[in-house]
């Protein structure tokens, strides 16, 4: 496993969830998958080019999509997943995949990033732009936060 | 540099007088000067300058702390930093407040011109891309299916789009990254993809998979050809393309409201396909 691609993403997760709010950030599992992955609730995906190319895949069930939204928001309910909390999530994919990017340029690796595309169904099956797709899969306060990057 | 609206902050009347000259000099219009912080943040909220020139120390506070409250309210404003004072900590914290660049006095005009085309070019070129994308997009996809898929195509722009649509079946998004960045999404149904895919490959036995593939490659070629036209237009957008992410499922919103962004029907013979495209406005962090 290509430990010098994910690790840009470890750090910033563990890096930016507190200083949303968040406590316990928790690596959970550390994978290589192929290139289909199946997700269900909110996925959200940054197109990444420069000295490396590819993409990465956030995944959120619902619930944690709706209690991360809530804790962004101040702590404002969130009863459903509407805009503005949608917008909440979309924003934390360009803070994640930002704060990798500038994890990315201290190794030397430039690397820009693309606005956020997001898609919220169950089973959906993601293909990368790539065989080989490196997953970590967070617990954050109980919420789980998967992510799958492909990269070269 | 002409219709860029400018105030100056200084708490010293000479540094304002030559300022004023060189931006002058440049054709752009001062209306406003300020003295110190109070007056400063005053004048910006009724003027709304499109720049402000900051000095660090005023009497009534520092640059920082009076860039910070005018861009609370004035997001739209830029502020450069414009002071005798110049180190590393300074500059990391004016850059933390949102202050676009740092000159120190005295400053030179070609400097001073430069910082300032910099910090406006993007303006200029968002506009470009704002009037030009559309027909790109359109032209991009219009000769692909033309081209590969024949018969008729016509490509129809969408009045109004919600927030989010539903995915017919397989989705397609490619960022698309430059100066000012953006998104394309491409969405068909399973049996279009597939009948477009067995059509160009002129082989009925392709599945699924091949068409998953099809759909993917069509994508990326739509929009690094209309990314190559933009970029045609302008060297400055530097527009490239990430590459594809393919959705694949029943019932899948795709949210394409958070952008500016046009949604486009290609109708052809073997079904339709959907295409939405959108940019936002880069800003320059830092220069």
């Amino acid at each position: 496993m290509d430990v010098t691609i994910i690790n840009p993403f470890i750090a910033s997760i563990t890096d930016v969830m507190p200083q949303l709010g968040f406590s316990n950030i928790n690596l959970k599992e550390q994978s290589e998958k192929t290139k289909k992955i199946v997700a269900s609730g909110i996925v959200l995906t940054l197109g990444i080019v420069g000295d490396k190319k590819g993409n990465v895949a956030y995944a959120i069930d619902t619930e944690g999509a709706k209690q991360i939204a809530s804790i962004m928001m101040m702590g404002m309910p969130v009863e459903e997943l509407d805009d503005m909390a949608k917008s909440a999530i979309s924003e934390l994919s360009n803070m994640l995949t930002a704060n990798a990017a500038i994890n990315f340029s201290n190794e030397n690796i430039v690397v820009d990033i693309s606005p956020p595309t997001m898609l919220t169904g169950e089973s959906i099956e993601l293909s990368m732009s790539k065989d080989q797709v490196m997953c970590v899969e967070f617990d954050v306060d109980g919420i789980k936060i998967e992510i799958n990057v492909a990269l070269d | 540099m002409e219709n860029i609206r400018v105030m100056i902050v200084d708490d010293s009347t000479f540094s304002i007088a030559v300022l004023k000259r060189m931006l002058q000099k440049d054709g752009i219009e001062i209306v406003g000067t300020a003295l110190n912080m109070s007056e400063a943040i005053q004048k910006a909220q009724e003027i709304k300058p499109d720049l402000i020139t900051m000095d660090m120390t005023l009497p009534d506070g520092d640059g920082i702390e009076c860039s910070k409250q005018i861009l609370e309210q004035l997001q739209d404003t830029k502020i450069i930093a414009i002071s005798a004072m110049m180190d590393e900590e300074i500059i990391q914290r004016a850059r933390k407040v949102g202050i676009k660049g740092y000159l120190q006095k005295p400053v030179d005009q070609t400097d001073l011109d430069a910082a300032i085309e910099r910090l406006f070019e993007g303006e200029e070129l968002y506009g470009i891309l704002k009037n030009n994308f559309e027909e790109a997009f359109k032209e991009s996809i219009f000769s692909f299916l033309k081209r590969e898929i024949g018969g008729e195509v016509v490509v129809e722009k969408l009045a109004d789009h919600p927030m989010t649509t539903s995915s017919s079946g397989i989705s397609v998004a490619i960022g698309i990254i430059g100066r000012h960045d953006g998104r394309l999404i491409m969405d068909m149904s399973e049996n279009t993809a597939l009948a477009m895919t067995r059509k160009i490959l002129q082989d009925d036995g392709q599945q699924i998979d091949d068409a998953i593939n099809f759909l993917s490659e069509f994508t990326n070629v739509i929009g690094g050809n209309a990314c190559s036209l933009l970029n045609g237009l302008n060297r400055s957008f530097g527009l490239r393309v990430s590459p594809p992410t393919v959705f694949r499922g029943k019932d899948i919103i795709i949210s394409i409201g958070d952008i500016m962004s046009e949604s486009f029907v290609i109708k052809t013979d073997l079904g339709d396909v959907f295409m939405n495209v959108g940019f936002q406005k880069g800003d320059v962090e830092w220069m």
